[in-house]
């Protein structure tokens, strides 16, 4: 009989998407390894078992403070998924059985638009000061240049962000879209930039939260269905899941914090949680948080959230 | 003809900061004209077609694979550069996924798991720093002790033993080293080259190493030896035996000594050392005057002088345009790097004016309170760091005393020192901007950039950053004090 495992890490916490992973999924393999965290994969579905302080997630399950140092040396093995259990290379595993179930919470109540304005136009200069030029934050407040001595990231994201942007205002003013031209503005920033996430997503993921958080739901289907219909083949297939999870309307808790305190108004806290979301990501969500609600903020007839309010 | 050579890997998942690093690591590697690691997803190949650098291999990678992209000058060239690539991404240090991931709670432990490590850093409280330096020792490891705080009783019976040994004991107290390439503590990306550096302080070696990667040309070693190393107690233990490596070593052709003045007998046993050598040193002992030099080695004031010394001019700061003043006449300088703020002593001594500071220099005043003259500050000295971070990875430290300086109407001009590399903060040009962003009346603010555009963050850019923010950047710290003079017409 092959003897048990020498660690049993408890699992804390659990996303929605990683319970039904674990429930779904019998085998797995570990396909990265960081320096805080872990993902197994399985088929296009991945599953990230990490530290609290990634933050909670849908696809996430949080372990034990520190409980991960042990267990770094799995990349490559195969995981055996079963009974809320996750067992890596029989040496390691993962307790789901008093895990929490986290979920994402309530959104806080869309400001008035004059005050919409003036959050955006704060976050706008903040971006302008404070975004990694790495990133695609400072292509949608105009400070990247489409020259040719600009980086060639920035030379070449300016007019795909510009092409979302006239996408996302005709959606929020009621303009009628064709299947093709909603995935032309979304195509060009999929898998654009360079890392585990690319800036594009992350961007992309900031988007539809946003119109999410706004209550604009028909925007956001519109973009969900378009970032589906594009999806395979333009990004990695870890974010890949990502984008699909956002597209679901699951997006992470750092996400949720960041555009909950813009919505408030509450502009550094949300600055300085975004700069521990990796190197660029926490911005890049900005980036795209900032170009929904701007054209959510605009002067416009009625959009459609707000025709239904106003009638 | 320029050659463009793309590697992949199938299913690598890097994070973007590590690829972003690696990548200006190569493209300032010698004959290479662009270079650029990514994710092969169609929308990456568009910017890698769009820097000329997709190649067939490249436009043939999945969405999942990361590409080595690069163009170089000639095929040696592009070859060198893609093997620099694969030992960069093959180094487990170089990841940052897998860097920490090793972690280890003993240093027995660490050793089982990496058994070929020759080097123990050690970063712990002063008052554990000696016993952890000694369980290192006794699994012979060299040792670089980057904490401060430990007696110099300890540290000389601790080198007295790690010299029986044949070990090396980096510190008490020091920031900076890099050995056989690898940065350790607050260092630089530089290239390597056939310049050994031994600097009893941290940014001394960043700046001399950075002028001389400014000037094209690199380090094989550069050793930190800590402050006080020099001093009698200790003998210069570290220091002699730096001498030795470089000396034996067939790669170091020429040797900068950087260090505050020794004490007279160990100034006499380190330069008897250098007079045996073949090769020609450099020899900055910072503020010291009448030091006689043996024939293989020359004298060098500062350390932009250190570094010219040997690879020429590394800087110009004529080209300066220093505007009218908007103040009094008075400097005030702010320092993140203690020897950057003795060499700004220097330079102001040289010019024939009174300075008062912290950490005077020999011929410098210390300072009073009163800030009715000149005065330089080291903001990473004990009194500003106690309880709080080091100004160089929280540039913060510096708002307070920037604000007052700025509100100060005596003061004309403000001089600052930004250092970058490994370890420091990710953004201090940024931070420096934000801070100064809508201030109405203001000083002129004169400052030099201590790094390189290969660093974690490109001195290309954290220079523009400052020009954005209408601050006066000069070529070296020295040429920034040279410039604040000027500007106040002392010179």
């Amino acid at each position: 009989m092959a003897a048990g495992p020498d660690l049993v890490v408890p699992i804390l916490r659990s996303g929605i998407l990683a319970r039904q992973f674990c429930e779904r999924v019998g085998f797995a393999n570990v396909e990265a390894v960081f320096e805080r965290c872990f993902y197994l994969r399985s088929g296009d579905d991945f599953l990230c078992i990490g530290e609290p302080d990634i933050g909670n997630g849908p696809i996430t399950l949080i372990a034990n403070p520190g409980s991960l140092a042990t267990v770094r040396s799995v990349a490559g093995q195969a995981a055996l998924v079963c009974n809320e259990r996750i067992t890596i290379a029989n040496s390691v595993r993962f307790a789901l059985d008093q895990s929490e179930l986290w979920r994402l919470f309530d959104w806080p109540v869309c400001p008035p638009l004059d005050r919409l304005t003036d959050t955006c136009a704060a976050l706008a200069l903040r971006v302008a000061t404070d975004a990694p030029r790495e990133g695609l934050a400072r292509c949608v407040i105009d400070e990247c240049e489409t020259a040719g001595s600009a980086p060639p990231l920035g030379r070449i994201a300016r007019p795909r962000v510009a092409l979302l942007e006239r996408w996302v205002s005709g959606l929020l003013d009621g303009r009628a879209t064709s299947a093709i031209a909603s995935r032309e503005a979304v195509r060009g920033l999929i898998g654009l930039g360079p890392g585990l996430t690319p800036s594009g997503d992350d961007l992309l993921i900031g988007a539809l939260s946003a119109l999410d958080a706004v209550g604009e739901s028909e925007a956001h289907a519109a973009m969900a269905r378009a970032i589906i219909d594009v999806l395979p083949g333009l990004t990695t297939p870890l974010s890949a899941g990502f984008l699909r999870a956002a597209a679901a309307g699951h997006v992470g808790e750092n996400l949720c914090k960041i555009l909950s305190l813009i919505m408030t108004g509450d502009i550094d806290a949300a600055i300085a949680l975004a700069g521990k979301v990796g190197h660029s990501s926490g911005w890049d969500m900005i980036a795209g948080i900032l170009t929904t609600l701007r054209i959510v903020a605009a002067p416009r007839w009625a959009s459609a959230a707000h025709a239904v309010a106003f009638s | 003809m320029s050659v463009i050579l793309n590697e992949v890997r199938r299913a690598t998942y890097l994070d973007s900061i590590v690829l972003m690093r690696i990548s200006r690591q190569i493209a300032a590697l010698p004959g290479v004209e662009e270079a650029g690691l990514i994710i092969g997803t169609p929308a990456n190949k568009v910017i890698l077609r769009d820097a000329k650098i997709l190649g067939q291999e490249g436009s043939a990678a999945e969405p999942g694979d990361l590409i080595i992209a690069l163009r170089a000058r000639d095929a040696r060239a592009a070859d060198a550069a893609l093997l620099e690539a694969r030992r960069l991404l093959d180094q487990p240090s170089a990841l940052g996924t897998t860097a920490a991931i090793e972690s280890s709670r003993t240093i027995r432990a660490a050793l089982q798991r990496l058994p070929d490590a020759n080097l123990a850093l050690i970063s712990v409280p002063g008052d554990f720093a000696v016993v952890e330096a000694r369980k290192a020792m006794e699994l012979g490891l060299h040792v670089m002790i980057f904490s401060d705080n430990v007696p110099i009783a300890d540290e000389a019976a601790l080198k007295q033993d790690a010299r029986d040994r044949g070990l090396f004991v980096m510190g008490p107290d020091c920031g900076t080293a890099i050995i056989g390439g690898v940065p350790l503590g607050f260092a630089n990306v530089v290239p390597t080259g056939d310049i050994g550096i031994i600097g009893a302080s941290g940014t001394g070696i960043q700046e001399v190493s950075c002028l001389i990667a400014r000037a094209s040309r690199g380090i094989t070693h550069a050793i930190g030896t800590g402050g006080r190393d020099l001093k009698a107690e200790v003998g210069a233990i570290t220091t002699l035996m730096a001498i030795d490596a470089l000396d034996a070593d067939d790669r170091t052709e020429h040797i900068v000594l950087i260090s505050k003045p020794p004490a007279a007998s160990v100034a006499r046993s380190v330069l008897d050392r250098v007079a045996k050598s073949a090769k020609p040193f450099t020899i900055c002992f910072l503020g010291a005057t009448d030091v006689a030099l043996p024939a293989n080695a020359r004298s060098a004031t500062t350390l932009k002088a250190a570094a010219e010394l040997v690879v020429g001019e590394v800087a110009d700061s004529a080209k300066l345009r220093l505007p009218p003043l908007n103040g009094g006449r008075l400097i005030r300088g702010l320092f993140a790097g203690g020897t950057l703020c003795s060499e700004a002593q220097i330079v102001f001594r040289q010019a024939g004016l009174a300075v008062m500071s912290n950490v005077p220099v020999p011929g410098a005043s210390a300072t009073t309170g009163a800030h009715d003259g000149h005065v330089l500050i080291d903001l990473g000295d004990d009194e500003f760091t106690r309880g709080r971070p080091h100004p160089m990875f929280e540039p913060g430290v510096r708002d307070a005393p920037l604000a007052e300086a700025l509100a100060d109407p005596g003061v004309g001009v403000v001089l600052l020192d930004i250092v970058l590399g490994y370890g420091g903060h990710p953004d201090p040009a940024g931070h420096l901007a934000a801070f100064l962003a809508g201030r109405q009346r203001r000083p002129m603010i004169v400052a030099s950039v201590t790094g390189t555009d290969a660093d974690p963050q490109p001195r290309e850019t954290q220079v523009q950053t400052l020009a954005e923010a209408g601050v006066i950047v000069a070529g070296s710290n020295a040429d920034a004090a040279e410039a604040a003079i000027a500007a106040i017409g002392a010179r």
